[in-house]
């Protein structure tokens, strides 16, 4: 019996469904893989993701992240996401020292007090952890330390999802999901102004008050476009992240309640934990660059001009990579082979201390609120997303 | 032939991963800034400072010949 043809279609119904089928196919079969429909390559083995996420002189971030811009061939906004060294570098030079594990801990109390918040309002006998608590609680952290006064922290959340949202088979952006860029970037650019005649004391202040090496190396201001950009990406990368993280997380401990216990029985096993949902059921599943050369890899050559979807989530489960890949185990030998779950290089993620704290915090919580509990399986719902993946609704019961 | 670390201070975020691997070469002082505290690579602590390399998430670390 001959396998069906191999095909990856970043849009599918059943690739939403099940990632992780079509991945393994790819890394055995071509892992340089080469889509005839829609002109694009593919990257899913450890060794050549890693490669190329730290390649930034072969594979451009400059025409966008996504296929639908990079093909486009135009040039996108300028936000740090599409940017190349040395530009990217002056941008974020801008906000990281806010992001460092240190200095993210002043966040700490006010996630914990979140994280209270929604717990104490959800219905133990059946609640939603995505809609209820997953979702709102990262958001209100993010939207804080940028700025953004309260009653718009919720509606930020709702912008992004709306603008992620890709039917199956559909690649390019629809009217609503352009429409919710429009509108959150409209709302932002009024902040910006607003923040100009009110300085207050936090990061749309910062970007407005910083300066960066312009064309002929004099320094010069953001311009509000640019600020905007920035916003909308903190908005976008704090929110629905640890989000979709927390959610998997939910549903893989309920699938494997050995693990949730070993956490029961030592907290201490939190940090690695959420290192091992980043490997396992990280949710983004794939950054897309531009080469522009012909690239020598270690499973083969990527030529020059083409989009490449650099699939992290496929390396993180390369049994080449990492032993019994496809196990979820909280307590396996971290320091076997990079994970890629908040990225590698220059664009890892630049809030990666605050995910990981929030994470962490959350299921320090849920542990406590919920040490016994069932999913329902036949209510999980997974989201159809740009890049990232995991589920809208996670129907959970607390046992008692 | 000797060979030094070398770290990319525009790269550098402060993660600390490297200062978690060994200490003795890598510290984080309590503004957030990076020291090394002995540059040489000796066959003792190569191993961990090639660790230190590869997990850096910012990529930037790196062994130069001198």
């Amino acid at each position: 019996m001959t396998k069906p043809k191999l095909k990856f279609d970043p849009v599918a119904q059943e690739y939403f469904d099940n990632p992780y089928e079509i991945y393994k196919r790819m890394r055995d079969e071509a892992p340089i893989y080469y889509d005839e429909d829609e002109d694009f390559y593919a990257l899913t083995r450890h060794e050549d993701v890693a490669a190329a996420l730290k390649d930034t002189d072969s594979f451009s971030s400059s025409r966008g992240c996504d296929l639908s811009m990079v093909r486009t061939g135009e040039v996108p906004q300028r936000s740090i996401i599409f940017m190349d060294p040395p530009d990217h570098r002056h941008m974020r030079s801008l906000l990281n020292k806010a992001f460092t594990p240190r200095a993210i801990q002043s966040q700490h109390a006010t996630v914990v007090e979140l994280v209270e918040h929604y717990l104490s309002k959800v219905d133990p006998d059946n609640f939603d952890v995505v809609q209820d608590f997953s979702g709102p609680f990262p958001v209100e952290v993010i939207t804080r330390m940028a700025g953004v006064p309260e009653d718009f922290r919720q509606q930020v959340r709702h912008w992004i999802d709306t603008s992620l949202q890709r039917e199956p088979g559909q690649i390019d952006l629809s009217e609503t999901a352009m429409q919710a860029n429009i509108d959150s970037a409209v709302y932002y650019y009024g902040l910006v102004q607003e923040r100009r005649e009110n300085p207050q004391d936090d990061m749309i202040n910062r970007l407005i008050a910083a300066e960066i090496p312009g064309e002929h190396g004099e320094l010069r201001k953001l311009d509000d476009i640019e600020i905007t950009g920035f916003l909308t990406l903190l908005g976008g990368a704090g929110a629905e992240t640890v989000t979709k993280l927390v959610g998997s997380a939910v549903v893989e401990f309920a699938r494997h309640p050995e693990q949730w216990q070993k956490l029961l029985d030592d907290r201490s096993k939190i940090p690695d934990a959420v290192e091992e949902l980043l490997r396992y059921v990280g949710p983004v599943q794939y950054n897309v660059r531009y080469s522009i050369k012909d690239v020598e890899l270690p499973s083969g050559t990527v030529p020059a001009n083409k989009p490449v979807f650099l699939m992290g989530a496929a390396a993180n489960r390369d049994p080449r990579a990492f032993d019994n890949a496809e196990t979820f185990d909280i307590e396996r030998d971290r320091s076997q082979a990079q994970n890629l779950g908040l990225g590698y290089g220059i664009h890892s993620c630049l809030g990666a201390a605050l995910a990981r704290m929030e994470s962490a915090i959350a299921l320090d919580h849920l542990l406590d609120f919920m040490p016994r509990y069932e999913v329902d399986f036949d209510g999980l719902e997974r989201v159809h997303m740009q890049n990232v993946a995991g589920y809208h609704h996670v129907p959970v019961k607390v046992l008692r | 032939m000797t060979q030094k670390v070398v770290v990319d201070f525009g790269l550098c975020e402060s993660n600390g991963v490297c200062m978690g691997i060994i200490p003795e070469v890598f510290d984080l002082d309590d503004e957030d800034y990076l020291h090394i505290l002995q540059d040489e690579v000796t066959p003792e602590n190569e191993h961990q400072i090639r660790e230190a390399v590869r997990q850096c998430p910012r990529q930037a670390i790196s062994i130069a010949d001198e």
